[in-house]
């Protein structure tokens, strides 16, 4: 638990420093000035609802090979996160889309692959919560959590083939060079790190809410038939 | 008393032939695709009120149709079983990839029916020629046995659930994106008269066998406590 404290401590400090090296260091970009700074926020979002959909799938094929129902939990959580996320990551990129090609919403390949992810996310917790029984819930949310990651990469290849994009090409693209100011790189490398620890330091405190609450209805009278 | 042990594609070929009989005596699913074809196919007919409409419309209404009628009838395959409490029954007797191929098969038979049935009053109705039936004909199959196959895995879910109706279309849509997409696209090409590019065939056909391995896969886990 100290630990816990300690990690959270240097999280919200690191957070603070890339906040300010955001606002205050990285300079303005010439042709979109100021609004560049959304990017720092944005990318580390989308980053962290893929990265968290990938564990969720990860932990679900663990539960189904252990049926050891804090698989389960972590999957739940590390889904709850990545929904979180992924609404972020939505929302930044329809104000980005909005300020630089004057809409918040035109269905361009990046869009619809964070539309369908959130979807997905959608859809997880629609099944999760119509299933009463704890361990029929897990593994029907295990199952589907797996179906869906191997339908992802159908997504990845088949969307950019039908929807022209504006969005700017990756960071790294696919000539393998860094196409971005040397600050902004350090400051998004360093932004990306602050977003995977904020994301670790979640998912514990979730992870150990829901396993105390899970242990107090055991305990109780009626003895907890859901979470 | 005799007894018999089916091996597993006699198995599957028995519960489908169950599931065909049971369809036959009630003919509930394949009337309900039939109608619910006809009421929306009907609508959109009466609202064009004879009006020509693009290659790519035409193709997105073919496919939207398609999707809800397989939305209003697959799921009963297992919400069926569970309901008339023969699931247990099925449980005991039969392995569970000879209920996943027997009810796959099941679904896709009756999706290929109601398409079967839908293609001409599509194209009567809404005026439209079509000259590349070969490749027509290839992505409908392909395109439908997809459906069928996330369908069939996804009513097993939701047949432990207790929101049975709309959950189904719910969690079916965002898995079949992909597949919806690609075949709106090519079903776009052909009422153009263009023959769709190999990568199109191919991803139709890779998607149905990838989403048939992994509810294979899956169902087992599913299928025994």
């Amino acid at each position: 638990m100290l630990n816990h404290r300690i990690s959270n401590i240097i999280t919200a400090l690191a957070a603070v420093g890339v906040i300010y090296a955001v606002f205050f260091i990285v300079p303005p970009v010439e042709g979109l000035g100021e609004k560049v700074r959304i990017v720092f926020f944005h990318i580390p979002a989308a980053w962290i609802s893929v990265m968290a959909f990938v564990l969720s799938a990860l932990w679900a094929l663990r539960y189904l090979n252990t049926h050891q129902i804090e698989y389960d939990r972590k999957s739940a959580t590390a889904a709850g996160l990545g929904f979180f996320f992924c609404l972020l990551a939505t929302i930044s990129g329809a104000l980005f889309a909005k300020i630089t090609w004057g809409a918040y919403w035109n269905w361009d390949p990046r869009q619809t692959t964070i539309f369908i992810l959130l979807l997905l996310y959608g859809a997880s917790f629609a099944l999760r919560t119509a299933i009463h029984d704890i361990d029929q819930r897990a593994k029907i949310s295990s199952a589907y959590s797996l179906l869906s990651i191997v339908v992802m990469p159908f997504l990845v290849f088949v969307i950019p083939r039908y929807y022209s994009s504006l969005h700017p090409s990756p960071v790294i693209n696919s000539a393998a060079k860094i196409a971005m100011d040397p600050v902004m790189l350090y400051t998004l490398i360093a932004a990306l790190l602050v977003a995977s620890a904020l994301f670790r330091q979640l998912f514990i405190y979730y992870i150990e809410r829901t396993r105390r609450r899970d242990l107090a209805q055991k305990d109780s009278p009626e003895g907890g038939g859901r979470l | 008393m005799h007894t018999k042990k089916l091996t597993w594609p006699n198995s599957a070929w028995a519960i489908l032939y169950k599931d065909l009989l049971c369809e036959f005596r009630t003919r509930y699913a394949l009337g309900t695709l039939t109608m619910f074809t006809l009421v929306t196919l009907s609508g959109i007919s009466m609202t064009l009120a004879g009006a020509a409409i693009s290659s790519s419309i035409a193709a997105m209404l073919l496919w939207i149709i398609l999707f809800f009628c397989a939305m209003a009838g697959l799921a009963r395959t297992f919400v069926y079983e569970q309901e008339a409490g023969t699931l247990f029954t099925l449980r005991l007797y039969a392995n569970g990839q000879a209920v996943l191929a027997g009810k796959l098969l099941f679904n896709i038979l009756l999706l290929q029916l109601v398409t079967a049935l839908l293609i001409p009053l599509f194209l009567i109705f809404l005026n439209i020629e079509v000259h590349l039936w070969g490749q027509l004909v290839y992505v409908l199959f392909f395109g439908t046995v997809g459906v069928a196959a996330v369908a069939t895995l996804t009513a097993f879910m939701v047949s432990c659930t207790n929101a049975k109706g709309s959950l189904f279309t719910v969690i079916t849509f965002p898995l079949l994106l992909p597949q919806f997409l690609t075949a709106i696209a090519a079903t776009e090409q052909i009422l153009t008269d263009m023959i769709p590019s190999w990568n199109e065939c191919f991803f139709l056909a890779g998607y149905d066998a990838t989403v048939i391995a992994a509810a294979s896969l899956l169902f087992d886990y599913l299928w025994y406590d």
